[in-house]
């Protein structure tokens, strides 16, 4: 019996020293996987973007990034993409004289201007425009809205490189058909309203030299959004110089809610107004608390004259994701009451093209007489020369003297000569982006950092159509336009025109110091 | 009496409160092995605002506070050599021990890396003073089980009887000094909140706070077992006895109202007392229903009385497991921002360890001479 | 000399590169609901930095916004390392507090002990380990910035020397007015090698003002010195009594046997 128990005591050890064996072996392999055998501290071994997946040595190149504010109505960044290049504080700092272009601490705000270069030159497109697409997929969807779209005059010679096509391609006519497979109920385009700013605009720039109205000279254009915050910021001083002219996207917007709806018979609160432009900064635009003349006119509140801005970047992935191929589409027109246009408008889209339209029709309004072939072909002010200038002999005037600008840090220079009085000119037209509208920041993206070659294709493009598809190249002979005064706004610069297509401006400089050496 | 011992069976009675406690057991054990798979993440309610919660405070700072009668009977009857105390130092040291093994579970299901729990015996934090309790707790439950080692030999293993009960007046003293440094080291650690720890609590004396406390626990905690297992195995120890043993409770509380007064005046956080605030007001019951009015049913007739011996204990025995919550929770709420609950997991596995501990104990009383061992004795003398 | 980092919160744009080039040194996980800039961000197991946007009132009581960037303070005597009983987390000789994942045992007293709460856990890990900003000590180690500090354009921070670095930060808030006139963590828990300057009062920027200026190690050292000797003083009394009160109680049973015989 002795026998018995210590035999049993013997395999019950053996058990135990079986589990404990076990247990240990458990153990060190729960350590050695779990621990790792590594001995080394935490923390990084290395420079490691994602899409690397191995540590390398530090770069010496990073430079950092541009501040956005994340209700930054424009444009957005996706930190997971961001490598930290310094692309965006390139364009921000050296071409668009932004970033670092006041003082240090900040007031309450994120200095921007909204004019995206960022979104063009970020290599990882981290940085983007706001995606507004949803809010246009729902009202198409909307059987209740009227769903309205205009077309900016750059987009249409940016939009085939989306679907493969040579930068600088036209396909005016696809775009159109391409928004009406859509679903859009009318398809009209800025070029009208470009078209309308010609008269408005000029007539404002002959009674400031006339002395009709006391405002200074050299007068400003007003039609990019851009442009017109950067001088809220950096020049509130020269605000008077500014065009109060809306920009013919904002025209149009608030035409479309007044005009078109009472001719269509449509309550304007049923009415979606999307605007397809180049451009970031008219999604910020859109947004100014004063952009909102529809509202006063039809006494409704909470309506905006333009509910969605697109850039073209955001057009062109509507359209694939609805499986439409835009080379394949049939070219269609635009829809009439304000889908006419003249080149005059179309050339809005590019540096110096404001300026051109203006010259050939305020030789019109001054002389009563076609204006001469030189001014058509307006070389001085073409190209992509930062600064350009031209002097124009108008009969009864005199001789105008103008200056074109495109890109901001080109204004700079531009604007201290006007502030010190020695500004020769009587009108300059400034446009934020380089290469104007058809470089704008809703564009599509192209090579990296963006070249002057793809400007320059979509540039020769604008003027191809100017000299010979459109069949009018002045403003003044846009019928529709005409149209417009006689039915509704009775002439330029009235009552009704000062009320839905002229605003005014806000002086930006307390939220920022402006850096007096920059 | 060897062959009459060897004779008998293990036995472990079964009544509804005991599966009770073994269905607690069981889902604890579940949920135990649930978090060792999972993390701590998936089980408690513990977030980066609270890193420490039920566990730390009342499965470890708790246990080894209520654990502590067993280093102060053995202190008592072992060094001191008052025998009059015999009777109650079996149970008080085997309450210790399992305790201990209580504390050292919630210990190891509160690590992250638990396979790791040994690095510290090989990888010296000395400068800290968790390294302090971390050796001592490990160092105490080892001297403990030794110690156990002289009962359970009565039963198994006889042959070392005899090498048990010579080592015993060693590890008697090892085992004195261990908790002495320990139960203070635990009051230490919250020396580095003094930024967080709310003031009526944080004292650059804490330690002896936590020390003395643990000291006076431990008769109080005698009183509620010993009440208990009366009234399980009806083994009553003399009341005389007992009363003794409290006065010595009675007479350290007094000494820690005073002590604790005199540090509050003594930081000029005195009036933070009666301000009122939540945290004044935890503290003022901790101190009024777990110091002062045990004091006076101490030093009063009251404590002639069963009940008045168990009212006691229950009552310094809940205010000592207050001051513990109190530290480990009410304190850092402030400083936190955010509250804490625990969860129904955390809450169920702190009480599942309680239900092994007390079937542990069941099962041991009822297997070795742990209650009747004095009369042994005492027929023996 | 310990390397450090002055930050001057009056240059910061809130742009987030920091953020950004500690994730992508240290492959840290993005997490959508845990942004690292912003008015609700946290450090947490994934961010080691973040930048948190504040709006305040500047001296005139006009609204500024303003970003703080936390991370690490890397105290000259920290509270987690003195805190550790693994040693896990360890102060090296140029600056930066690291921590050693092998030898955590996971018991988080360090994340109690930081006066900043600094130190954060992976909760969602069946094995989670601590985590905070180790100021790249492999960068450090070479002499290069850590890798936050390399990547700002806005010139927020400076990297060298700590002593040189405050003796800069004082120069700096006493000839400019608009600084306010404390450095952050030249004093707080006995110093840290991250300091701050800043034209906003800090505690209106979040940051923890009412600490001790006593490094917090200090308050244990003398306690943990003097356990060895209590420790030794104490058996010696114990085996004492335990031989005295032996010997009486035997002396008392012979008289009593004596007596009775």
């Amino acid at each position: 019996m002795q026998n018995q128990v210590a035999k049993e005591k013997e395999r019950q050890m053996t058990r135990r020293g079986f589990l404990k064996m076990m247990g240990g072996i458990g153990l060190a392999g729960i350590t050695a996987t779990i621990a790792g055998c590594s001995t080394d501290p935490a923390g990084g071994k290395g420079w490691m973007p994602q899409q690397y997946q191995v540590a390398s040595s530090f770069p010496v190149q990073v430079k950092g990034r541009v501040p956005i504010d994340p209700a930054n109505p424009s444009i957005t960044r996706d930190d997971k993409k961001c490598v930290l290049c310094g692309q965006c504080v390139e364009v921000c700092q050296r071409v668009q004289t932004v970033y670092g272009y006041y003082e240090l601490p900040i007031k309450n705000d994120i200095t921007c201007v909204n004019c995206g270069q960022c979104t063009l030159w970020c290599p990882t497109a981290a940085i983007t425009e706001r995606d507004d697409i949803d809010k246009v997929v729902k009202a198409l969807a909307d059987k209740n809205m009227h769903v309205v779209v205009q077309t900016a005059p750059a987009t249409r010679v940016a939009l085939g490189e989306e679907f493969g096509m040579a930068p600088g391609t036209f396909v005016e006519g696809k775009q159109v058909a391409a928004l009406k497979k859509l679903g859009f109920d009318a398809v009209f385009d800025t070029n009208f309203s470009a078209d309308l700013t010609i008269f408005e605009e000029g007539t404002e720039l002959i009674k400031r030299i006339s002395g009709q109205i006391h405002e200074p000279l050299p007068q400003f254009t007003s039609c990019c959004p851009g442009w017109v915050k950067f001088c809220e910021y950096f020049y509130p001083d020269l605000l008077p110089h500014m065009s109060t002219c809306k920009s013919p996207q904002q025209m149009l917007g608030a035409l479309i809610k007044t005009y078109y709806a009472k001719e269509k018979g449509i309550s304007p609160d049923k009415i979606f107004s999307v605007s397809i432009m180049p451009c970031t900064a008219k999604k910020f635009e859109a947004a100014r608390p004063e952009m909102n003349s529809v509202d006063k006119h039809a006494k409704k509140t909470e309506l905006r004259d333009v509910d969605v801005i697109l850039t073209t970047r955001e057009l062109a992935r509507l359209i694939k994701s609805k499986g439409i191929d835009l080379n394949s589409l049939q070219d269609e027109k635009y829809d009439s009451l304000m889908g006419e246009s003249t080149s005059a408008g179309l050339i809005f889209g590019v540096t110096g093209g404001v300026m051109e339209a203006a010259i050939r029709s305020s030789y019109f309004l001054i002389t009563k007489q076609e204006p001469p072939e030189a001014l058509l072909n307006l070389t001085p002010i073409r190209g992509l020369k930062g600064c350009k200038e031209a002097a124009v002999d108008i009969p009864g005037v005199g001789t105008v003297k103008v200056a074109v600008v495109h890109g901001l840090s080109n204004a700079r220079p531009v604007l201290e000569a006007v502030r010190k009085k020695e500004a020769p000119w009587h009108f300059i037209e400034f446009m934020g982006c380089p290469g104007g509208c058809i470089g704008g920041g809703g564009q599509p993206r192209t090579s990296l950092p963006p070249s002057d070659q793809v400007r320059q294709a979509r540039i020769d493009s604008i003027y191809n159509a100017d000299a010979h598809i459109y069949a009018k190249r002045k403003s003044y002979e846009n019928k529709e336009v005409l149209a417009l005064y006689q039915k509704f706004l009775e002439n330029p610069n009235s009552h009704l025109a000062h009320e839905l297509l002229h605003t005014h401006y806000t002086d930006r400089s307390k939220l920022l110091t402006v850096k007096k050496d920059a | 009496m060897a062959s009459h011992a060897q004779a008998q069976k293990w036995s472990f009675r079964i009544t509804p409160i005991r599966v009770l406690l073994l269905l607690l057991s069981a889902v604890a054990t579940a949920i135990i092995i649930y978090r060792l798979v999972t993390g701590l993440g998936t089980v408690t309610n513990l977030n980066d605002e609270w890193p420490w919660g039920l566990w730390i405070g009342f499965d470890v700072l708790c246990g080894v506070a209520l654990a502590g009668g067993g280093y102060g009977t053995a202190l008592i009857v072992h060094v001191l050599h008052r025998d009059y105390f015999h009777p109650i130092a079996r149970s008080a040291m085997l309450t210790s021990l399992i305790g201990y093994l209580l504390v050292m579970a919630g210990l190891f299901l509160d690590i992250g890396q638990w396979f790791n729990f040994w690095r510290p015996f090989v990888s010296w934090g000395h400068s800290s003073v968790l390294f302090e309790v971390f050796w001592c707790v490990s160092c105490y439950t080892t001297v403990q089980i030794l110690e156990f080692g002289e009962i359970a030999t009565e039963r198994v293993g006889k042959r070392f009887h005899n090498i048990f009960k010579a080592a015993l007046p060693v590890l008697m003293i090892v085992g004195i000094i261990f908790p002495t440094l320990h139960q203070s080291s635990l009051g230490a650690l919250y020396l580095l909140m003094v930024d967080k720890l709310y003031p009526l609590w944080w004292s650059p004396i804490i330690f002896l706070f936590f020390l003395m406390s643990s000291f006076f626990v431990g008769p109080a905690m005698i009183c509620v077992e010993t009440t208990l297992a009366g009234k399980a195995y009806d083994h009553w120890i003399p009341i005389p006895v007992l009363r003794k043993l409290i006065r010595i409770s009675g007479y350290a509380m007094i000494v820690y109202l005073v002590l604790k007064i005199f540090d509050l005046a003594n930081r000029g956080v005195f009036n933070l007392v009666f301000s009122g605030t939540f945290e004044a007001n935890m503290f003022l019951i901790e101190m009024i229903f777990g110091i002062i009015i045990p004091i006076f049913i101490c030093f009063s007739n009251f404590s002639a009385s069963r009940s008045g011996l168990f009212t006691f204990g229950l009552l310094v025995s809940l205010g000592v497991v207050l001051n513990r919550m109190n530290v480990v929770i009410t304190g850092m709420i402030r400083s936190t921002g955010v509250s804490y609950v625990p969860s129904l997991a955390e809450f169920t596995v702190s009480a599942g360890l309680v239900a092994m501990g007390v079937l542990a104990y069941c099962f041991i009383v009822e297997n070795f001479r742990i209650l009747e061992h004095e009369e042994h004795h005492g027929h023996a003398a | 000399m310990s390397k450090g980092v002055l930050v001057d919160l009056t240059k910061c744009v809130g742009c987030g590169s920091c953020t950004v080039a500690c994730k992508l040194y240290n492959d840290t996980k993005w997490d959508e609901k845990q942004p690292t800039v912003g008015p609700n961000v946290k450090l947490s197991d994934k961010n080691w930095t973040v930048v948190k946007f504040h709006e305040v009132k500047d001296k005139e009581g006009r609204p500024v916004w303003r970003f703080v960037k936390q991370q690490c303070f890397h105290c000259k005597e920290p509270a987690c390392a003195s805190a550790c009983f693994a040693k896990a987390f360890q102060k090296t000789k140029e600056g930066p507090v690291i921590y050693y994942p092998h030898l955590c045992v996971g018991c988080r007293y360090c994340m109690v002990a930081c006066p900043f709460n600094v130190p954060k856990y992976e909760w969602e890990k069946p094995f989670p380990l601590v985590t905070k900003c180790m100021m790249c000590s492999n960068k450090v180690a070479k002499g290069e910035a850590p890798a936050c500090v390399s990547v700002c354009p806005a010139g927020v921070f400076k990297y060298g020397d700590r002593e040189e670095l405050l003796k800069e930060a004082k120069a700096i808030i006493a000839k400019d007015p608009k600084y306010v006139k404390h450095i952050f963590g030249e004093q707080e828990v006995g110093g840290t090698e991250w300091i701050y300057i800043s034209d906003i009062p800090f505690e209106q920027l979040g940051f923890k003002t009412n600490v001790t200026k006593r490094p917090l190690p200090s308050y244990t050292a003398a306690y943990m010195h003097a356990t060895p000797y209590v420790g030794i003083a104490w058996g010696v009394v114990l085996t004492g009594l335990y031989h005295y009160t032996k010997r009486r109680n035997q002396i008392a049973k012979e008289n009593n046997k004596n007596i009775k015989a």
